[in-house]
């Protein structure tokens, strides 16, 4: 009988002391910290954490805006979280995802006459195109001249954004916009289809999809069991005839190219139109993300979903309870910094 | 000085390393440590010099029993250790590292200000050891010999009464080796102890006072040197290991008149600062060729570029008459060369994968898209058993294992199926004794199927038994090809050092005399 209660009791204790104990501890740490962040605030904390999470994901409406927001973090976490499967660093999402808009954008306004069905695979692929090339620069840099990949992503995250800048402020400016600088608006045919009436679009399905191939791609393929072997020792790898060269260029390539499709459909659905601020801080936003999920495709998807909710709620926040837009980076930060410091010391724990 | 090892114990988990060894060292006197690989040599000394506290027994210096938590308190005590691996900045002077290792050096680095003492004391012993090195000279300009001179120097300079010299001669050319043993002596008259680590006959016999034989852990017998001989110095050290198969390779007339499994022609490479150049060999099926060489002189740069891992920067590789790669063809990665390097945990597997993993790698290109992992695993299963790697489980990650089941794992990923090529660069370095015989058993057995065979090693005894030719690395180059059964020792060691005649490197090898076999095979 005393075996019979002490199992349950045994085999939750076990569970605390693994993953799910860590997650606990995160989850109440970031709750405290929030409310706190509140509290010095000089808002009614316990109130105010109740209307976060009703405002990510209370209603079908909020859920949908939250998945709005998802969609672009779990490309550009999956931009990071592949280059990451061969040992590089990458935070160059976010000039992906504005060198997809671009590109994108460029193929639209190119054909901006033909039907959808010619319209809509061109932005797709102009937008992948774009963002594979802002992933192969870093990679060629990389293999060809040794340049740092975590420095020569983050600066090209400048030029990304900057040039995108450059066209809707010149060349591509709409004359009609009365000085605003942004493209003209897409056409029909080049607006991603959505779902059930809400802003919710394609770019999720992408993702959710990427996510699930590069994850049977990565565990089980002979191209994953090479990318491991030459991220563990890329000298073995040679020997086997996998190159590592070759491997830096197809995973920067294909993270780019998702990365790229996120810029589109932010362009194409949320924006209509090719514009300055287009997507801020998603490509941070998604490098945080693939870094809480450990390189992980499948747990990047719920934690994309989580840290969308997070913008989405922050969103609200500065709408309701008239809080600063910075909120929601900071509270970011905070669950950030909370999760990789238990994370540690949970796995140093572990170790002894 | 007089120190006293009393029944000291040491276990490293479930090994035993030294099962109650007492040993004592006097002054002005040389004592042997006599051992294989693995004996527990080293680790007893390291005791000593208070890099491992001992499970049991006690160390009395001058008939004090004293802790050595320390190797600062070690040095303290005017015990010094020369390790294998030398501890040098090869960037800085020499006079630089004397400095650093120097304890009262000044903390200011422009030392035309502080010119004064530390470096006349510093540098008294160079000039003693070695007159004519400058201590100006870059260490990285330095011979292995000059390198452990300097080492020897900086142990001085601590004032050491005790010196304790971890296989010193093994990095060393011949006639290196020769001048250290003089050096020795010299330093036990002056009324220093010296510890000798070492598991060669000829060391021992040319310096030592007093041998003292470990095997497995125990310490077998001390004996003066005067009374005893080099075979029953052998006996005593090999024990029961004597009944171990002896090693067995073809004689070389069984392939003499062979045509070359490979020619490698004309080879030309160049990595960073090393190159290697002119390589000319033609190796026969079933021959073993051993490359010898002091270390550095081209020896991993020759073996990367033959499996291709460096491409050629001229000349070209043929087996049986075909192209494998040249300068403007790279290696196709047909699976019938192998590669068996040093240190497997660093070259040859990736360390965090498991074993199956691991001996998948071998033949990678020809694994389906999706691998079936079945086979794998008893492939894997079949060479675990076969080399008898432990622990037996093939999910572990290769990191896992020591180094000697690790390479008998690599032995037998690369000696699995056809081979036409096998390249082994120091496949024994580091492992005890009885995994390097199984390791060269199987290597050999192999070469007795028809592969061709190129193994690089420093230890010219082992290079001197088994293999068919030798053909000596210096400065990149053939220096010469001897034949083990009509040389000496010191031939090879001038091939090596570069001292021999010079018109004999500027000829091309073919019209060596000393290589018949290139000739009738070309």
């Amino acid at each position: 009988m005393t075996n019979a209660t002490q199992l349950p009791v045994k085999l939750g204790l076990r569970l605390l002391r693994g993953p799910a104990g860590a997650v606990l501890v995160m989850a109440t740490i970031f709750v405290v910290a929030t409310l706190a962040f509140f509290a010095i605030n000089g808002r009614e904390a316990v109130s105010l954490f109740q209307e976060m999470v009703m405002g990510a994901f209370g209603d079908s409406y909020s859920f949908s805006e939250t998945l709005v927001k998802t969609a672009p973090i779990l490309l550009t976490a999956l931009a990071v979280a592949l280059p990451a499967r061969l040992g590089l660093i990458s935070v160059g999402g976010e000039g992906q995802l504005y060198l997809g808009a671009l590109f994108g954008t460029g193929a639209v306004l190119a054909a901006v006459d033909q039907p959808g069905w010619i319209l809509m695979p061109l932005m797709l692929a102009g937008a992948m195109a774009g963002g594979a090339l802002w992933g192969v620069i870093p990679g060629l840099l990389k293999t060809r001249l040794g340049v740092n990949e975590t420095i020569s992503t983050l600066l090209l995250n400048y030029v990304g954004i900057l040039l995108v800048s450059f066209v809707v402020h010149g060349p591509w400016k709409n004359p009609n916009s009365l000085g605003w600088p942004a493209t003209i608006e897409f056409p029909a045919g080049a607006i991603l289809p959505q779902f059930f009436d809400t802003r919710v679009h394609m770019g999720l399905v992408f993702g959710i999809v990427a996510a699930i191939i590069l994850h049977i791609l990565v565990t089980r393929s002979r191209w994953g069991l090479g990318l491991q072997v030459s991220r563990s020792n890329p000298r073995v790898g040679a020997t086997a005839g996998i190159s590592y060269e070759r491997n830096v260029l197809i995973v920067m390539a294909v993270g780019g190219l998702l990365a790229g499709l996120a810029g589109i459909a932010e362009a194409s659905v949320i924006q209509n139109r090719l514009q300055d601020g287009l997507a801020s801080g998603y490509g941070m936003t998604g490098f945080l993300v693939a870094w809480l999920a450990g390189q992980h495709f499948l747990r990047i998807i719920p934690l994309s979903v989580l840290m969308g909710g997070l913008l989405a709620s922050a969103d609200s926040l500065q709408l309701y309870a008239q809080l600063p837009k910075a909120s929601a980076d900071i509270l970011q930060a905070l669950l950030f910094i909370i999760v990789l410091a238990v994370a540690s010391l949970w796995g140093r724990r572990r170790d002894i | 000085m007089n120190i006293q090892l009393y029944n000291i114990t040491k276990r490293f988990g479930d090994v035993t390393a030294n099962d109650g060894i007492s040993l004592d060292i006097r002054a002005g006197e040389v004592v042997a440590l006599l051992g294989e690989n693995g004996a527990g040599k080293s680790t007893l000394m390291k005791m000593l010099f208070g890099l491992y506290p001992p499970d049991g027994g006690a160390i009395l210096i001058n008939d004090r029993e004293t802790t050595i938590e320390s190797p600062q308190k070690a040095m303290s005590l005017g015990i010094g250790m020369v390790f294998q691996q030398f501890n040098l900045v090869p960037a800085l002077s020499v006079l630089d590292n004397l400095l650093l290792a120097y304890p009262k050096s000044p903390f200011w680095t422009f030392r035309r200000l502080f010119r004064t003492s530390p470096r006349k004391a510093v540098l008294t012993y160079l000039q003693e050891l070695a007159p004519g090195l400058a201590p100006d000279t870059l260490v990285r300009d330095l011979s292995v010999g000059q390198r452990q001179l300097l080492e020897l120097v900086k142990v001085l300079n601590l004032d050491a009464k005790v010196l304790i010299l971890d296989e010193p001669t093994s990095v060393l050319p011949p006639q290196e080796a020769e001048r250290l043993w003089g050096l020795i002596r010299k330093l036990a008259e002056a009324g220093r102890s010296v510890v000798l680590i070492t598991h060669k006959m000829q060391d021992v016999m040319a310096c030592a006072h007093r041998v003292v034989v470990m095997r497995a852990g125990r310490m077998v017998q001390t004996l003066d040197r005067k009374q005893c001989t080099e075979s029953s110095l052998v006996s005593l050290m090999m024990g029961d290991s004597n009944q171990r198969s002896a090693i067995e390779v073809t004689p070389r007339e069984a392939f003499a008149n062979r045509p070359p499994r490979i020619s490698i022609r004309d080879l030309h490479a160049r990595h960073g600062a090393q190159s290697v150049e002119n390589i000319r060999l033609d190796i026969a099926p079933g021959e073993i060729l051993g490359v010898a060489g002091v270390s550095g002189n081209g020896q991993h740069l020759l073996a990367d570029a033959l499996v291709g891992l460096t491409p050629l920067a001229r000349g070209e590789v043929i087996i049986d008459g075909y192209l494998l790669q040249s300068a403007s063809r790279p290696p196709s990665t047909s699976g019938r060369v192998s590669y068996i390097p040093e240190q497997p945990a660093v070259n040859a597997v990736a360390a965090d994968l498991s074993l199956t993993t691991n001996v998948a790698l071998s033949h990678f290109r020809h694994l389906s898209f999706f691998p079936a992992w079945a086979p794998e695993e008893q492939l894997t299963r079949n060479i675990i058993q076969r080399y008898q790697v432990r622990p037996d489980n093939p999910a572990l990650a290769a990191g896992q294992l020591s180094g000697g089941n690790l390479q008998k794992l690599v032995v037998g990923r690369e000696l699995e199926g056809d081979k036409d090529l096998i390249v082994a660069a120091y496949p024994t370095m580091g492992l005890d004794a009885g995994a390097a015989h199984d390791i060269y058993q199987a290597l050999f057995a192999k070469a007795n199927e028809g592969a061709a065979v190129l193994w690089i090693s420093e230890d010219l005894d082992d290079l001197m038994s088994y293999a068919h030719r030798i053909a000596v690395l210096q400065g990149g180059r053939i220096s010469g090809i001897f034949d083990p059964r009509e040389c000496d020792r010191l031939d090879i060691g001038r091939a090596m050092t570069g001292e021999h005649q010079p018109a004999r490197t500027q000829r091309p090898p073919e019209q060596k005399p000393a290589d018949p076999r290139v000739r009738a095979a070309s």
